[in-house]
């Protein structure tokens, strides 16, 4: 799934998978940070945005 | 009648005077192919093109249109109040349009534009096009339009009809519309009446003879709409199909719409899209229920309405106007010329 | 007439009076030139309609699930890429092995009917071929040419033209293609930036109206409702948003990961000539490269997003 949304040039920083138990309460905090790290230095997403008008 | 002669070398620049006042449309070539668009400045129609793959008709009737916007913020005060968007309807010119793709807008208005309702997207549209047709000298094999009602010179629904005459164009200036266009063209060379008509009915004829797909529908209004309806070969006839909306979207007739309301945030807009028939979903109650549930009842429909329930209901011919293009985009080749037969025999 | 035309008469009116099947779906002769009519023959007399050319393009598997009044079994004409859907529809039970007879068409590809009209400016008028010449008429001029160089582009790299499942076969299996590079296509747009991407995905779709004749030539789209037709909830939008657009393209493909056998179908349906495998190209080679997979080819194998194993690739987890 990750590959074709990279495919048609959704930037593959934005996407991610990941694994984690209701008991891993401190991975599921690092793999948040990592992934809003990721994502801020992206900067605001404009595609697939529809544009009501 | 006014017949106007006009250079070809000093086509370009008229469009170019009339851009003032008109939004122009017409054929440009997009990657392989054709589609009619407005055209940017600059831009000209190809009016050699061979036939656009979509009708004309989204000039007039898009295929998505904003119909009516609410605001739905309860702090002001006109919320929730529907209200018809704004819409440029200043006056716009189709350039080359096929004449039967003109007299498809006749067949358009039966449905649009009535005594008793008034479409006013449509109607505003209408009233603010002017048709430039391009009379078809070489008509393709796909023509059948002189089996139905109309033809490659069919003036009906044109305010202009050009005749290509090799380094020039005669202009047949059929309406007030058409004589505005054509003024503000700045094309004003008139000239001998009796010669053009005669130059024209020649080039008509041969155009006419040219044509190598016909049609019978002779029979048809003495059938019962429930003989056709019943008849045996419609499961034959809708086995290959696919159930696209192909035949209806490049159909210059077709006049059926789908309204939707989208809402984000605190505004609400309602538009209309076309619809197709051949889609399951055209006809899906909301109880669930599904009246032409098979793809055989689908099938059918379509060409009862065009050949049989319209001519019917209206008695102006049938909801075809020879174009083609059906025949030609369809992926599985139903060709409704084929289908008149069988119905027509 | 091309060679097999009669071969699958006579095998189709021998199937049909012996009673080996009780219909034989096929293609007959277009009404316009380039055109085959997908048909089915339901007796000896309607046999002779049958015809084979190079533009029988579209995946007559595609016809299978519609087929609701058969006590018997179902014939069906198919070249290598129709009967890999028709495994596909037995993976999936969509279908009985055991209620098809399948006449295999070893293929030599079908043309690039766009390509073709193409050279010329007018209208096409007469199309025949003589083995691999084809020779195209118009008003104007004639056309000798080579059928290998106008060959639809998933032709161009198919290397299963041979039918993978059959009860009788057209002729001798032909010679497979060899393929130095399947993915040339894929790869160059891999090696585009997001944003280019982005963009011409965005100009692949600018022309598209709507009219789903993608997803239903399409023998993989057989889904009761699709979901861009639900309307409780109404997943996407059904204007000409290019957002929605896109949103009914991705999805299509992601619901074909796995699953396509690259048959072309959907690009031959479409009126805008829209090249829509660009989408289904990636997941072909995705499901090649992760898991060795092609779509289609052994009734005995489950696909691979329908199994799991502990070496599945799972490097995109973090």
């Amino acid at each position: 799934m990750g590959n074709l949304l990279e495919h048609v040039g959704i930037e593959k920083e934005r996407v991610h998978f990941s694994w984690i138990s209701s008991a891993e309460a401190t991975k599921f905090v690092d793999v948040v940070k990592k992934i809003t790290e990721k994502v801020r230095a992206l900067g605001p997403n404009k595609k697939l945005k529809k544009q009501y008008n | 009648m006014k017949i106007i002669k006009i250079d070809k070398k000093e086509w370009e620049q008229g469009l170019d005077k009339s851009r003032k006042e008109y939004h122009l449309f017409g054929a440009v070539k997009d990657k392989d192919y054709y589609l009619i668009q407005a055209l940017g400045d600059k831009v000209y129609p190809d009016m050699e093109s061979s036939d656009t793959i979509l009708s004309p008709k989204s000039v007039i009737f898009p295929q998505t249109e904003k119909m009516l916007t609410a605001n739905l913020d309860e702090a002001q005060d006109n919320h929730h109040i529907m209200e018809r968007v704004e819409t440029d309807y200043s006056p716009r010119a189709v350039l080359g349009i096929k004449p039967y793709d003109a007299k498809a807008f006749k067949i358009l208005q039966l449905n649009f534009d009535t005594e008793e309702f008034k479409d006013p997207y449509f109607c505003d549209a209408y009233a603010a096009t002017t048709l430039v047709g391009l009379a078809v000298n070489n008509p393709g094999q796909f023509d059948f339009s002189t089996s139905v009602d109309t033809g490659p010179f069919d003036e009906t629904d044109l305010d202009v009809l050009l005749i290509d005459t090799g380094n020039e164009y005669l202009a047949k200036v059929i309406t007030d519309k058409g004589e505005n266009f054509i003024s503000k063209c700045g094309f004003d060379n008139q000239t001998d009446e009796k010669n053009a008509l005669e130059t024209i009915s020649k080039l008509k004829k041969k155009a006419e003879k040219a044509i190598v797909s016909t049609v019978s529908h002779d029979k048809l209004n003495g059938k019962t709409i429930l003989e056709l309806y019943n008849a045996p070969f419609w499961d034959d006839i809708a086995f290959s199909c696919i159930n696209c909306g192909t035949c209806t979207y490049v159909c210059p007739t077709c006049w059926c719409f789908d309204i939707q309301d989208e809402t984000k945030d605190k505004s609400c807009i309602r538009f209309r899209n076309w619809d197709t028939c051949m889609s399951r979903l055209f006809t899906e109650h909301a109880s669930g229920h599904n009246p032409r549930e098979g793809k055989t009842q689908r099938v059918r429909q379509r060409f009862m309405h065009k050949l049989k329930y319209f001519p019917d209901k209206y008695d102006q011919g049938l909801m075809c106007v020879g174009c083609g293009r059906c025949v030609k985009h369809c992926p599985v080749n139903i060709d409704i010329r084929e289908i008149c037969e069988q119905m027509n025999s | 007439m091309h060679t097999y035309t009669e071969k699958i008469q006579n095998l189709a009116k021998d199937v049909l009076k012996q009673g080996k099947a009780e219909m034989v779906i096929g293609f007959k002769q277009g009404t316009i030139p380039m055109a085959a009519n997908p048909f089915v023959a339901k007796n000896e007399n309607d046999a002779d309609n049958l015809i084979w050319s190079s533009t029988c393009g579209l995946n007559l598997a595609n016809y299978l699930p519609g087929i609701k009044k058969c006590e018997g079994k179902i014939g069906i004409i198919a070249k290598g890429c129709d009967s890999r859907n028709i495994v596909t529809h037995i993976v999936e039970n969509k279908i009985d092995r055991e209620k098809l007879y399948i006449i295999g068409l070893p293929c030599t590809g079908m043309v690039d009917k766009k390509q073709i009209a193409l050279l010329f400016d007018d209208e096409i008028t007469q199309f025949s071929e003589e083995g691999n010449t084809l020779i195209v008429k118009s008003e104007t001029k004639e056309e000798k040419i080579n059928k290998q160089e106008y060959l639809r582009s998933n032709c161009k790299t198919c290397t299963h033209r041979n039918p993978v499942i059959y009860d009788e076969l057209v002729s001798d299996l032909v010679e497979e293609q060899i393929i130095e590079d399947q993915f040339a296509d894929v790869k160059k747009i891999e090696a585009m930036s997001s944003e280019e991407k982005w963009d011409f995905f965005d100009k692949l779709t600018e022309d598209c109206i709507r009219c789903y004749a993608c997803r239903n030539a399409c023998p993989l789209c057989y889904c009761p409702t699709c979901f861009v037709d639900e309307s409780g909830p109404q997943w996407v939008g059904k204007g000409q948003n290019t957002d929605d657009i896109k949103t009914f393209h991705y999805l299509r493909a992601y619901h074909c990961a796995g699953r396509c056998t690259d048959c072309g179908a959907c690009e031959e349906a479409c009126p805008m000539d829209i090249k829509v495998r660009n989408f289904t190209r990636k997941l072909n080679k995705d499901s090649l490269e992760l898991f060795n997979w092609e779509a289609g080819l052994d009734i005995s194998q489950r696909p691979p997003l329908d199994t799991y194993q502990p070496d599945d690739p799972d490097d995109f987890i973090m």
